[in-house]
């Protein structure tokens, strides 16, 4: 085409005399992105390095808003002490959460395993329904257990939160075990089995060390979902078994809230969770989703 | 499904059935027996402040008492709709941007990436507490930085404002989503083939048109799935009403489940919130479908 | 239209080098081959001229244009890529309209231009599907008609047959000579295949460790090997690589003390090359040199003979109709016009006297 030539002048032209072109301008907008993104890490952070700091003030501190101040411990030691006796709280979300995924997982893997290597009746609308249940609204699930429980004398007890606990922890560790036992190669297991081996030998001795990373991450995943658990417990729960996050409505007292405290608090609750969280950060994403987005 | 089953012996027959039955029943003790038991107790008349529960048939009246007396229902409704609506859009609009920003990867990309994990881990009743502290008119963060930056809005009592305390609530939920969200769209971002998008650079399209002729076609199908997601969680939001604003102020901020969690504890009606607890669960089907259409289409496409 | 220059142009990744100060002009009009082995920096070269990488030094003319800062948009280049990139939610029309489309092309201008492009590739039926309802050489078709619907300045392709099966390859390979041939156009063109660098270029870069070793037409890379490696990569059986010393005149190869006449001065130790097409085989006696054959193969179109020279092992290739067997004693006759002697340290063509 011959007609280019001339826009082609004009084009150099026009770039010539303007000093924000192409790749220059480009450039500038990598400069701009990382504002952003250094910007958007800090809002990020923010709520979180505000109750860490928090955490470490005293209670006239925490009124003063003062960037600069003497950091101390008191109120770590404060909220273990009476009234407020987090050290039960802290007992009662760690067992229940615990025995919720010391339950959950083994039977999860069994059923994983099955869906995962097996055809089955119903399969699809199986598994279909327990995706959905992870889906339906706790207060739906929580009222026949509040009055079943009140009637068998469980109410505000670990048990009855554990049971509960499995409702929203068993869709989770199904679909995603089954998710790590599909990536799992099938030849060494049909290896295994030539040699003379029987399925249940071929689970114990080749899928299950095989699937080891997977049942850790799904452990965590739940382990996290159970901790921070809100709703179930603030039905079940009011002074036996309450748990962490419930907890926290401890320190409403009569002259507002005790922010120090509650800072400590939320962190003692958080710090766990971010550790576990910080070590299957790789499967994080894909256990929420469960295979959906990839 | 990739893979072929091997053949089935005589025992894996009875044995994949075996696997599969504790699990079923677990689920179905959880979370299908107290669904049906929701729904029963929707048509009685269910007081916890009676001996004896379920007490009368009632038939529909709860329902119909819930959509023609009942102000406050319709409140939650109004309000759970809302903050549905918000919080999907402005979530999946941050988190699609950050999502963009991030995606190239790199060493203070990948770093933030790992931040965003926190918000995600921490729990939505504790988020809940941390905004009540940071929009506390006298001590809170908001309270300094617009008593520096715009000292109008520096003494503002956020949460004693109806608007202002929904506002907050919408923060502390776009908050705690944005950073998953983000994450899951940076995955999709990264199945979007690379030379497509060089192509069309090539081709001659400007940065823009590249996003919106190429990119987010191709992203589509994981933004349904990340708006479908989104929009049940926001439909069920609990944890962190209750802890910021306990509904309030009034009922500016209850939400369907703090509306049941109120008439359910506070004023004993079972019954009837379990009434209300079923209108949620119609919508929350029907979004479940299309979750589960797509997720299943996405395992017979591979 | 419009020669290409770089002018020093190299690409680093912290301490690894891609692209090593490289120069290189391309002529107007011209199909210029970049090929070397996987990972020697053709790719990177390539994309750099797009726009698609950016340089770490050196400069990238395009016409009388120094494009380094111009976005691959504004310079005026079509590319075709390894995989295609092909818009999987566009159909095969709106893919070939799509360079058109974006530059803001009058829609009436559009549609011709797109049935003329899909008529040269004959993708003329398949316009309303999808790429993933396409088979592999149509989705490359599909790459090329994208790239010529417009009339860029420079084609750009990178191992565009690459993705094909061996038959396909070499159909492809005849329509896109075709094709070059017709449009004029400038072109880089990206492989590690020598045939389709020797069949399609007007002029071959021969790359290696991100340095050009050689530039010339294919006759030139072929029969006038600037280093050991050129000579190497080039040609099928690869040539064969025989060490030793010259001495008064003579190659005398390690260990053995077989002998052909090359000229020049004495050398401690030398490596020739000599291609199997230049050696020819004969009756035990009558050659250069007596070789035992160590394994006999038939090609069909010719035969392969590999034999034990000394302490190594080379090829010649002799007539479709000879048959010998292993262990076979054969002569071996070399052309004197076709030998190649090589510094063994550096690599580099030692010129023989006469040459
Ligand atoms: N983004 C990158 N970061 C680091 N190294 C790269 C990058 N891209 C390419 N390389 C390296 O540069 C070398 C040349 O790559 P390339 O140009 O793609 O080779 P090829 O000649 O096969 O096309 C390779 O060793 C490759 O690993
Ligand atoms: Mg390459």
């Amino acid at each position: 085409m011959t007609d280019q030539t001339t826009p082609e002048i004009e084009l150099s032209e026009a770039q010539a005399s303007e000093f924000w072109t192409g790749k220059r301008k480009q450039r500038f907008w990598r400069s701009i992105q990382a504002i952003l993104i250094v910007l958007a890490a800090f809002v990020m952070l923010v709520p979180i390095i505000w109750i860490f700091l928090a955490s470490f003030k005293s209670h006239v501190e925490v009124y003063q808003l003062r960037l600069f101040f003497t950091p101390t411990l008191e109120n770590y030691g404060t909220v273990f002490e009476e009234p407020y006796n987090l050290g039960a709280k802290l007992y009662n979300s760690t067992i229940v959460a615990f025995v919720t995924v010391a339950f959950a997982i083994p039977i999860a893997t069994m059923a994983a395993y099955s869906f995962s290597r097996f055809r089955l009746k119903f399969e699809t609308t199986i598994l279909v329904v327990i995706l959905a249940t992870q889906f339906v609204p706790a207060v739906v699930i929580i009222l026949p257990f509040f009055i079943m429980f009140r009637d068998l004398g469980l109410l505000d007890t670990r048990i009855g939160l554990i049971m509960v606990n499995l409702a929203i922890v068993m869709p989770f560790a199904i679909w995603m075990i089954k998710g790590f036992i599909d990536g799992i190669p099938m030849d060494t297991e049909e290896a295994a089995m030539v040699d003379g081996s029987s399925r249940l030998q071929v689970i114990k001795n080749i899928v299950l060390p095989m699937a080891a990373p997977g049942l850790v991450t799904a452990s965590i995943f739940c382990f996290i979902l159970a901790w921070n658990e809100f709703l179930f417990a603030l039905f079940l729960t009011n002074r036996d078994a309450v748990t962490l996050p419930i907890g926290l409505a401890l320190f409403r007292g009569e002259e507002g809230d005790l922010w120090n405290l509650l800072s400590a608090a939320g962190i003692i609750i958080m710090a766990p969770m971010f550790v576990l969280a910080l070590a299957i950060r790789k499967y994080f994403v894909q256990g929420m989703t469960m295979g959906a987005v990839r | 499904m990739s893979h072929i089953p091997p053949m089935p012996t005589m025992r894996d027959r009875t044995l994949k059935y075996l696997l599969v039955l504790p699990a079923v029943l677990v689920v179905f003790a959880t979370a299908v027996w107290p669904l049906i038991e929701s729904l029963r107790f929707s048509f009685y008349q269910g007081r916890t402040d009676r001996g004896d529960f379920p007490q009368n048939w009632l038939g529909f009246e709860n329902y119909t008492w819930a959509f023609l007396y009942e102000p406050p229902f319709w409140n939650s409704v109004y309000v759970t709709g809302l903050y549905t609506v918000v919080t999907v859009v402005l979530t999946t609009a941050f988190a699609l941007g950050l999502a963009m920003l991030l995606a190239p990867g790199g060493k203070l990309r990948s770093g933030v990436q790992t931040l965003l994990i926190l918000p995600f881990a921490m729990s939505p009743a504790l988020i809940g507490v941390s905004f009540r502290f940071m929009f506390n008119p006298e001590f809170g963060l908001f309270d300094a930085f617009f008593g520096v930056v715009f000292p109008p809005l520096a003494d503002v009592s956020w949460l004693a404002n109806p608007d202002l305390a929904f506002a907050v609530i919408v923060m502390a939920d776009v908050w705690g989503w944005i950073p998953f969200l983000t994450l899951v769209l940076i995955g999709g971002l990264a199945s979007v083939p690379q030379d497509t998008i060089e192509a069309a650079q090539v081709d001659g399209a400007s940065g823009w048109r590249v996003f919106k002729d190429v990119t987010l076609p191709q992203l589509l199908p994981v933004l349904a799935v990340v708006i479908i997601l989104k929009a049940i969680f926001s439909l069920k939001t609990f944890d962190q009403v209750f802890m910021l604003t306990n509904g309030g102020p009034g009922t500016a901020t209850q939400t369907l489940s703090h509306y049941i969690y109120i008439t359910s504890t506070r004023y004993g009606q079972v019954g009837y919130a379990a009434s209300v607890a079923w209108l949620m669960v119609i919508p929350m089907m029907v979004l479940t479908y299309f979750y589960a259409k797509f997720v299943f289409k996405k395992d017979d496409g591979a | 239209m419009a020669e290409i220059r770089l002018k020093n142009l190299t690409k680093r990744w912290g301490d690894f080098i891609g692209v090593d100060d490289q120069s290189l002009d391309i002529h107007d009009e011209e199909f210029l081959v970049l090929l070397g082995p996987s990972g020697c920096g053709k790719t990177t070269t390539m994309r750099m001229i797009a726009g698609l990488e950016d340089p770490t030094a050196g400069e990238i003319w395009i016409g009388d244009r120094m494009v380094n800062d111009d976005l691959p948009k504004d310079r005026d280049v079509a590319m075709v890529f390894q995989n295609y990139g092909l818009y999987p939610h566009m159909t095969i029309y709106d893919n070939i309209a799509y360079p058109l489309k974006v530059r803001g092309t009058p829609k009436a201008d559009i549609k011709p231009r797109v049935e003329r492009a899909a008529e040269q590739v004959e993708l003329t039926e398949f316009l309303h599907r999808k790429p993933k309802a396409l088979s592999g050489g149509q989705r490359q078709r599909v790459a090329l008609a994208r790239a010529i619907v417009r009339t860029p300045k420079v084609f750009l392709m990178d191992e565009p047959l690459s993705n094909l099966d061996a038959k396909l390859r070499v159909t492809m390979r005849a329509e896109l000579k075709h094709l070059s041939r017709a449009l004029q156009i400038t072109t880089v063109y990206v492989t590690h295949d020598q045939i389709e660098a020797m069949t399609l270029a007007d002029r071959v870069a021969v790359m290696r460790h991100g340095i050009i070793q050689q530039l010339g037409t294919p006759d030139d890379i072929y029969n006038d090997p600037a280093n050991m490696f050129v000579a190497g990569f080039i040609g099928s059986p690869a040539m064969n690589l025989i060490n030793g010393s010259v001495q008064s005149g003579m190659f005398i190869t390690t260990g053995g003390t077989k002998l052909v006449g090359i000229g020049g001065p004495d050398r401690e130790s030398a490596i020739l090359g000599v291609r199997a097409d230049d050696m020819s085989v004969h009756d035990a006696g009558e050659g250069d040199i007596d070789v035992t054959i160590y394994a006999f193969e038939n090609t069909g179109e010719s035969t392969l003979l590999t034999v034990q020279w000394g302490k190594q092992r080379v090829i010649a290739r002799g007539d479709r109709h000879l048959r010998k067997e292993q262990d076979d004693v054969v002569g071996i006759k070399l052309n004197p016009d076709h030998l190649y002697l090589f510094d063994p340290e550096s690599g580099d063509r030692i010129r023989m006297g006469g040459a």
